[in-house]
Formats: structure tokens, C-alpha cells, sequence
């Protein structure tokens, strides 16, 4: 075995979230590092990017019909080197709610995917919609479903009453559905219950207005450490429109915390024991939801469906790299 | 396995039923069943039905306690084999073409998950009225379909199986089968399952072109209904507007402005001056955009409505027909 291959990840959008603790994973698991050497590169959005070395390069760029031709310089700098993409973003339910004009938007997203040698959906939900919309060649697509360390989730102490405590944690936008939360949680009269939001982002004076009146809701700001909001609380809540594939869910899941989970996008293959799928996003299914969970007891197997989620997410990098790695051939004259 | 399944939600319309399904069954393309869900009538209409059924092999019958149009759609859903569905109210019939015309679209378009044509409109005695349904088919946005609602009656659209499942739910104390429609609604039924479909789901809309769904109106009870019909629609925009308020925030006031000027034609046809004048008022008070969008129909409304209440309903009615027979026959 010679050195292992350096593999270069490459992102331009850095605000903390789940795809910065993913990459963070990245670079940092030894199961990963095993096989390979990840690193992780910045590049600013909207300007070129830079010419860079590395036997495999990934992309955890935001494909735009501003940013492609960007995309397309860059496979022609980088021909010889292999191309991954990691789609993030785009799913099903985001391109429902937000792209009145869908032919043109699958137009960028073929044009883009097809500039890669692998695509990789985050979720089985994504994958299916890649396939179904023909934006990815089958032979192309893997899915390989986002991981974070979960030990020090895994380590939180389990709750074994009804729970009480509900916590809701992601960037305060349109995107996470606090809104609706809020209203349904409004909507349930048990005094004895409590609604902690974690996170920071453009709706919170608005939620905070709707939120007016009631003081079991309070809003805690963005936390560095999810294992810490995810130990303060009972029970998990994400009434997500679109999730490509939900790291709370999980995490929360390693927990062994119940939760509600919107039925969309990659939060659906997330329902287990002990989890609850709510199909719409209407105030009355998520005020029901938060009843039923409030007098319902945590299910002892919630963490089971992830125990080994780390060892899976290691074994599909290092398959996707081992097909995609360059080859030493020998030359027959 | 059939193509196409046709369902056919019957409720006490011995009446119209057979017309109904002569209609279907003369249908071209020839590979669909026909899937009649008697809703619990009290009439002969399940006879009929059978009586049909011995005629044409394709055609079953399914009986269930009432649970109104939205939950005989649903049951005549879970009953269906075919890989396209179409739906076909029981008053309504179907151009000879219709079926084949949207069958060769969903093989064409493969991101199309709901085509739909437009309609002629038909009085009780199965005469067309002169007036039509030409929607807008191509490029269609939930706003087009929250403001115009160009797939239009709930006897002009098709889905693709797989689309129908993509907007399915089970709410909880439902035993039997998945809900498409939802059976809470009994007035904006459809408009509420094509804007759902328009918001939750990532298929196309598209319309064909022909005028091949001719939809009955009622002429009894327009008037009564509609404060309720009103009601409805403001109860689907509460119940969806948690999906999205950015795109209601965007498009409600328009589209209210819009259903207000839909049901002041209604009232107009109805001979209601009173309700049709309040209505257009409320409606240009609302939003200018049915104004600005579609003027010539914003303004006739809005003269019709005065006309009706400044002349009363003897010399309205020689003006719309002599107005009427001004306008192409229609074959």
C-alpha cells in the first residue's frame, strides 16, 4: 500500500450547521482516516475557484445557473483528477415549494450533475428523486447518508418519563417550519409543557412576535454544542418543508430521545421506534403530534436504528473512493 | 392491469349516470376500467351501475356508506388498478377523445404527473350553455393554480398513479385507506387537492389542449351556496397556508380578489344583483390584480353585475342572449 489518497473537499458555504459538522467529521474520523486523507477547503461563492491538487476532488458547492460556469472551468482544469458532488440542498419537497419554473431548474441541475464522475444523495429519499427526475445517471449516483461522531450523544443520559421538554433546534428560517411550530404548539393547552428553539437566523423577531404570550416558549439562540440542547430536552421536534437529510434527527436519535418528524424529503427514512412521522404541515396534525408525544414514554430501541452509523458512513467513503481512484495501469507497448 | 382506471363518484344520479357512463365507455383508447363508487344512494343508482356494468366487462361497482364526493375519490384511489387515474363526477361526461388525448401525453411528458383539458359547460338537459373552460396549459405554477385554478373542475384531470401516492396521507383515525382528497372538505375539495398537489409535490402541470370534459352546472342553489363556497375556500387557504406562508403571503390577496370575482359571476348567472355588485366591490377592493392580469373580464363582470341590478333580470337576460348569439356556435 503506498500513501493514502488525499481527498480534497471543497465548500462555499461555511455557516455552522450540518454540513460543516459532516465535512468536520470528515477530516477528524479515524475510521475514515484509515483509507484516506480528508481535507477540507474553503472557497468564497460567487468567484472563481481556485486550481487545487488532490487525487479526489469533492464538491459540497451550491449549484446555481451563477455559479455553473464556474463549475464547468473547474472540470476542465481538473480533467485528469475524479469529480464528486455532494448535494446538499436540493430535494423533492425544496423544488415543490420553491421553483415555480422546474424544467429550466432540472435543465442547471443536469447540466451541473453531469460535470461529476459520482453524485452523492445524502438520503435514499433524494436519490430516489434524482433518479425519477433523470438529473443523475443511475450508474453515477451513491447514497451515502450524512454521519457525525454520535458518541457524545450516545453518552447523554436517557430520560424515561413522558417527555415535557420539547426542543426544536436548526437555523431560524422558513426552511425549518418554526413557525408552524409554534403556532401548534400555542395550540396545546398543558401548561406543564415547554418549547425551547435553538438556533439563530432571519425569522427569529418574527417567531419571537408569534411567540409573544407564551412563556413556555423560549428562544435560546444558536449553540455550539448540540449534544448540550439535545441533553436539555425530552423530546425532539422538526416540522422541516425540505431536508435533504436531517442530522438532528439523527443525532437526537443517538440520544434515544423521541421525536416528531415532518414526512418529507430525507427525514422520512428516519422514522423508527419511538420516532413519529407527521404527514402535513398543518397546526392541527403538529399540535396532535406534541400531545401524543407528551404522554407517550420514550421507546428503550430509539438508538438502535444508528448504532452503527459511523462504521457505515466510513465503509460507503471509502467504496466510493476506492472505485473512483486513479489506477496505476500498465502501459503494454 | 388496465392503462387507465375512470373513477366515477355516484351519489343518487339515476338521472345522469348513464349518460355519464355511455360517455366513458365510448372512450377511444380502449385499455381502462371504469370504477363507479356508489356513495351510499338511496336510489336506483347502484342498479344503474350494474345494469352498465353487465354491458361493458370493464366497469366495476363499489358500494360504501356515504362519506361524500372527496371520499368516494378516495375509496374509487384505492380501488384502482391502472397506472393513470382519471376522475369523472357522475353529472359529467367525457369527449370520445379524452382518454387517448392524455394517455399520449403521459407517454410523451414523463415529468407530467397531472394533465388536464378544458370543458365545455352543460345545463340539466345535457345542452351546452355557450360558455367554456379554456385554461392556460402550459407553464403552470401554484400561483397559477391558487389564482385561476386552470385544471378547473374535478372532472378534467389525470394523475399518474405514482403522483396520486406522492399526496397521499393516512390521518389517524382513518381505517380503511390513504386519503387524497380531503374528506373534511365538501366545497373546494378539488382546488384544495391541486394546490397541495401544486405545493408538495415536484410534478408537472399541464393542460392538452380541446375542450374534452363537458362539466354540468347546477342552476338550482347556485346563489345559496355561495357564502359557503366563500367559506370553504377561506378554510383551505387557513389549512394550507402553514406549507408555505411565504407564497400566500405572496398570492393570497390576488387570489381572493380572484374567488371573489369567480363567485360574482356565479351570482350574476344566478340573477343575484345583490350579492354579484358586493361581491366584484370586495373584490377590487382586494386586489387590483384580476385587473390588471385580465381587464376585459374583470370589467364585464363588474358591468354585468351592475347592469343586473340597474335593469333587473328580464332585459339582462335579451342582452346576455343577444350578446350570446353574437358568439361562434360551438359543435
Amino acid at each position: 500500500m503506498t500513501h493514502p489518497p488525499v481527498i480534497l473537499h471543497i465548500v462555499d458555504d461555511t455557516t455552522p450547521g450540518g454540513v460543516m459538522r459532516v465535512l468536520d467529521h470528515l477530516a477528524s474520523c479515524p475510521l475514515i482516516g484509515q483509507t484516506a486523507r480528508h481535507i477540507c477547503q474553503s472557497v468564497p461563492r460567487g468567484r472563481a475557484l481556485p486550481g487545487v491538487q488532490a487525487d479526489i476532488i469533492v464538491s459540497h458547492l451550491s449549484v446555481s445557473w451563477r455559479s455553473l460556469p464556474g463549475l464547468i472551468s473547474f472540470r476542465a482544469r481538473h480533467a485528469g483528477t475524479p469529480l464528486i458532488h455532494v448535494e446538499h440542498s436540493y430535494t423533492e419537497a425544496f423544488t415543490a415549494l420553491n421553483v415555480p419554473s422546474r424544467a429550466r431548474f432540472y435543465t442547471l441541475l443536469r447540466t451541473a450533475y453531469a460535470l461529476f464522475d459520482r453524485v452523492v444523495a445524502v438520503s435514499g429519499a433524494q436519490a430516489d428523486w434524482l433518479l425519477a427526475r433523470a438529473l443523475v445517471r443511475k450508474a453515477s449516483l451513491r447514497t451515502i447518508r450524512s454521519c457525525v461522531n454520535l458518541d457524545t450523544f450516545r453518552a447523554l443520559p436517557r430520560q424515561t418519563g413522558h417527555p415535557n421538554r420539547f426542543g426544536a433546534i436548526g437555523r431560524l428560517d422558513h426552511q425549518k417550519g418554526f413557525d408552524l411550530l409554534v403556532a401548534a404548539f400555542k395550540a396545546v393547552p398543558d401548561v406543564s409543557l415547554r418549547l425551547d428553539i435553538f438556533g439563530d437566523g432571519p425569522d427569529l423577531s418574527s417567531l419571537q412576535t408569534q411567540a409573544a404570550g407564551d412563556a413556555r416558549i423560549r428562544f435560546r439562540g444558536h449553540t455550539t454544542s448540540p449534544e448540550a440542547a439535545i441533553g436539555s430536552v425530552d423530546a425532539i421536534l422538526m416540522p422541516s418543508r425540505w431536508e435533504a437529510f436531517g442530522l438532528v434527527a439523527l443525532e437526537a436519535r443517538a440520544a434515544g430521545i423521541p421525536q416528531a418528524l415532518a414526512k418529507v424529503d430525507g427525514l422520512q427514512e428516519q422514522i423508527h421506534d419511538g420516532t413519529l412521522a407527521v404527514s402535513g404541515h398543518t397546526i392541527a396534525e403538529w399540535s396532535d403530534a406534541i400531545q401524543h408525544l407528551a404522554k407517550t414514554p420514550p421507546h428503550p430501541d430509539i438508538a438502535n436504528s444508528c448504532a452503527t452509523a459511523e462504521q457505515v458512513f466510513a465503509n460507503a467513503w471509502a467504496s466510493l473512493i476506492e472505485e473512483l481512484r486513479p489506477q496505476k495501469v500498465m502501459q503494454v507497448a | 392491469m388496465p392503462k387507465a382506471s375512470i373513477v366515477v363518484p355516484a351519489f343518487n344520479s339515476t338521472q345522469t349516470l348513464p349518460e355519464t357512463l355511455a360517455s366513458l365507455s365510448a372512450q377511444s383508447f380502449d385499455d381502462f376500467e371504469i370504477v363507479v363508487i356508489d356513495d351510499g344512494s338511496t336510489d336506483e343508482t347502484a342498479q344503474i351501475a350494474e345494469d352498465h356494468a353487465g354491458r361493458d366487462p370493464r366497469i366495476r361497482v363499489v358500494r360504501q356508506p356515504n362519506r361524500g364526493l372527496a371520499g368516494a375519490r378516495n375509496s374509487g384511489i384505492a380501488a384502482a388498478n391502472g397506472e393513470i387515474i382519471g376522475f369523472c363526477d357522475s353529472d359529467d361526461l367525457w369527449h370520445p377523445s379524452k382518454l387517448a388525448t392524455h394517455m399520449d401525453h403521459f407517454d410523451t411528458a414523463p415529468q407530467v404527473g397531472l394533465s388536464y383539458s378544458g370543458s365545455v359547460l352543460i345545463d340539466e338537459h345535457s345542452i351546452q350553455t355557450g360558455h367554456t373552460q379554456s385554461p392556460r396549459l402550459q407553464n403552470i405554477t401554484a400561483a397559477h393554480v391558487f389564482k385561476r385554478n386552470p385544471i378547473g373542475n374535478g372532472s378534467a384531470p389525470m394523475f399518474r398513479r405514482a403522483a396520486l401516492r406522492a399526496l397521499a396521507w393516512c390521518p389517524k383515525h382513518e381505517m380503511q385507506r390513504d386519503w387524497v382528497f380531503d374528506e373534511t372538505f365538501r366545497q373546494s375539495e378539488d382546488i384544495e387537492c391541486w394546490l397541495r398537489f401544486a405545493l408538495k409535490t415536484d410534478w408537472q402541470i399541464q393542460g392538452v389542449s380541446g375542450l374534452l370534459t363537458s362539466y354540468r352546472l347546477n342552476a338550482q342553489g347556485l346563489s345559496a351556496n355561495i357564502a359557503r363556497q366563500l367559506e370553504t375556500w377561506e378554510r383551505m387557504v387557513a389549512k394550507l397556508r402553514p406549507l408555505s406562508p411565504e407564497f400566500f403571503k405572496r398570492h393570497e390577496s390576488a387570489a381572493r380578489a380572484y374567488q371573489l370575482r369567480y363567485l360574482a359571476r356565479r351570482a350574476v348567472h344566478s340573477q343575484d344583483a345583490d350579492t354579484a355588485r358586493n361581491l366584484v366591490r370586495r373584490s377590487m377592493q382586494i386586489s387590483r390584480a384580476p385587473l390588471i392580469e385580465e381587464p376585459m373580464k374583470t370589467l364585464t363582470t363588474w358591468a354585468a353585475a351592475q347592469a343586473l341590478a340597474r335593469f333587473g333580470d328580464v332585459s339582462f337576460r335579451n342582452a346576455q342572449s343577444a350578446l350570446l348569439s353574437l358568439k361562434p356556435k360551438q359543435s
